[in-house]
């Protein structure tokens, strides 16, 4: 066994050399700079080498410079399989599949918002049922949920939950042909029927948000993000649907990997040749479960803006609330990549990862496709969020990916440790954020310290090409679970 | 207490002990509990009743305690107390008595998305069984 140490090999990557773990199929890349060097735990570097280990990958195991220990899988992790040759493994996407976020802009001004945040902060927090064993305020029956299923985003604008021009600014339209409800457990479905429309706990939320800083101001104008202007950001996934499907499923790939004699170093790498009905099964309950997070975001962002209508009393028009874009970070997609001069068709699994397009892609609306995807990166709830957008170097470095967020440094424990004595509250409110949560530790378990500086972990993102700074959004008010 | 907290960076996780594995199981189980509300505010108001099988040790705590989770995220069932009816290595049938956990009167602590395989540990003595267990919140 020889154990080779990572390797720098810019100053926005590090190696993780065939040579650091037994059974690499590929080397590891870690998008990280030499401060978020520092702070790499052992466990998520194990885990990029684990990936590589995988049958049919292809190019490098891949991580984003928001790298932290998830199970299997590293957070921020990406991944690229052959069709023929490779695996689909519901640990590459997570418990909470299509996790994402999603964000609306408006015509309304932080100085008009500003006096009036603590109300508006109420007023959200009443509008969304959010915390732990609350229930949404839509009960699913089993054909709506079917329907759901199948449909995502359209089947919440159908039921009058926004309009049909919110469809084409969510990634995939809002909704993954090939869902298929009827491998679905019952489990699923009945832990699925009253969650609908609800935001969770966690790291969970709905923020309001002010654009302080324009990095590209053609882009941004074309997103419709301007100076000052306020925005509302929505991260929330498939609450419990989502993980009993990735639950069930990783009971179905134990029984695949002795079935196809995949030997792995980490359980919860749990998968089935692409090639295999498990497979095909797991891909279709997926992309419902996709489905049902898309419907989950867009009722809530109706909700929210329903909320804005009614307590700024101004008309939907004046408002100009309207969908800038909305991305998955946990999902496995099939997509054509350029892989030494060929178009290859891979299952690219991005776990706590954005997919980041270029201008031009073919996937992308018509609207935005002259520009390149939004990418949209929040933070924490007391320092900054950010809006990029896909470049052509991203297509050739990682799957078109970047980094999802900020990522954790504290444990929860640790963090209300830190907090002890202290009140998050009143500290961001001494900022002038207003924080309402359901949870009375939960302030303190996701306090801004218990994260990484989002600003380092985008400004290698946008070093290293992969994705360009647009925008920055300061964090006004925000509701948690 | 018989059981402990883990603390790791992204989640949390329980450690527990018993005089057997059952013994374990259950003291896994309320830990667990533990980390969704304060059981104090908890009383036995209704049971549940549930029977689980796995083709090893490993897998049937994991399926145990996604079973309590299933219960609890979908009918919002807390249990304070449990009984088990029959253990082995690969098979549990167990008695939860708890109530319906109320946001407006119970404390919200964590919400479990499922117990995991991740470090997993399950480590037997002769009159003394230890488990460990991460949970993805």
């Amino acid at each position: 066994m020889s154990f080779e140490k990572l390797r720098r090999i810019d100053e926005n990557r590090l190696e993780v050399p065939k040579g650091y773990k037994p059974g690499m199929r590929t080397n590891g890349i870690i998008f990280a700079d030499s401060v978020l060097e520092t702070g790499l735990e052992s466990g998520c570097i194990d885990q990029v080498a684990n990936v590589a280990t995988l049958p049919g990958i292809v190019g490098s195991s891949l991580a984003m410079p928001d790298i932290h220990t998830g199970y299997g899988f590293p957070i921020g992790g990406v991944a690229a399989f052959d069709l023929d040759d490779g695996i689909i493994s519901p640990g590459g996407v997570g418990y909470d599949i299509n996790c994402g976020v999603r964000l609306l802009r408006s015509d309304l001004k932080r100085d008009e918002v500003t006096p009036k945040m603590k109300d508006l902060i109420d007023v959200l927090y009443n509008e969304i049922p959010a915390g732990v064993g609350s229930k949404g305020k839509i009960r699913l029956g089993p054909e709506s949920e079917r329907k759901l299923l199948i449909k995502g985003a359209r089947w919440a604008v159908e039921e009058g939950y926004g309009t049909t021009t919110d469809l084409e600014r969510i990634e995939s339209n809002g909704c993954m042909e090939g869902a298929d409800p009827g491998l679905i457990s019952a489990k699923a479905y009945e832990r699925g029927r009253a969650q609908q429309g609800t935001l969770g706990s966690g790291n969970h939320f709905i923020e309001v948000q002010y654009i302080d800083e324009i990095y590209d101001e053609k882009t941004a104008n074309a997103l419709g993000l301007f100076k000052d202007h306020v925005t509302v950001m929505i991260h929330t996934g498939s609450r419990g649907f989502g993980h009993q499907v990735c639950t069930d499923f990783l009971e179905v790939m134990a029984s695949a990997i002795r079935k196809y004699k995949i030997e792995l170093p980490d359980r919860e790498l749990a998968c089935a040749p692409f090639r295999s009905q498990e497979a095909e099964d797991y891909l279709a309950a997926m992309r419902a479960a996709a489905n049902y997070a898309w419907a989950n975001r867009q009722c809530l962002m109706h909700w929210a803006r329903e909320a804005f209508i009614s307590f700024f009393k101004v008309s939907p028009g004046l408002l100009g609330m309207g969908l800038v874009y909305d991305v998955a970070h946990n999902i496995a997609k099939i997509e054509e990549h350029m892989i030494n001069g060929k178009k290859r068709k891979l299952v690219v699994h991005r776990k706590g990862a954005t997919r980041a397009f270029p201008p031009g892609h073919l996937e992308l609306p018509d609207i935005y496709r002259h520009l390149g995807q939004p990418v949209i990166i929040p933070g924490d709830m007391g320092r900054a969020s950010f809006v990029l957008i896909g470049t052509e170097k991203g297509m050739h470095e990682t799957f078109s990916s970047a980094c999802h967020g900020a990522g954790r440094v504290l444990s929860r424990h640790e963090a209300i440790r830190r907090a002890k004595g202290r009140s998050i509250r009143r500290e961001l409110e001494d900022k002038g954020i207003f924080v309402r949560s359901a949870g009375r530790e939960i302030l303190a378990e996701e306090m801004p310290e218990a994260y990484k500086n989002v600003s380092n972990v985008v400004d290698v993102v946008h070093n290293a090409g992969i994705a360009r700074k647009v925008a920055r959004l300061r964090p006004m008010g925000v509701v948690k679970g | 207490m018989c059981y402990e907290l883990i603390d790791i960076s992204g989640d949390v996780g329980i450690k527990a002990y018993g005089k057997d594995c059952g013994d374990a199981w259950v003291n896994a189980g309320i830990g667990m509990y533990s980390l969704i509300t304060d059981l104090e505010k908890i009383e036995e108001k209704k049971t549940l009743d549930i029977k689980i099988k796995s083709d090893s040790p490993e897998g049937l705590l994991v399926k145990y305690l996604n079973e309590l989770i299933f219960h609890f995220d979908t009918y919002n069932f807390i249990g304070r107390r449990i009984d088990v009816i029959s253990f082995s290595d690969v098979s549990i049938r167990a008695r939860v008595h708890g109530e319906e956990f109320d946001p407006g009167l119970h404390e919200q602590r964590l919400l479990l998305k499922a117990a995991t395989y991740h470090n997993i540990k399950i480590v037997k003595g002769d009159d003394v069984c230890e488990v460990e267990v991460i949970f993805d919140i």
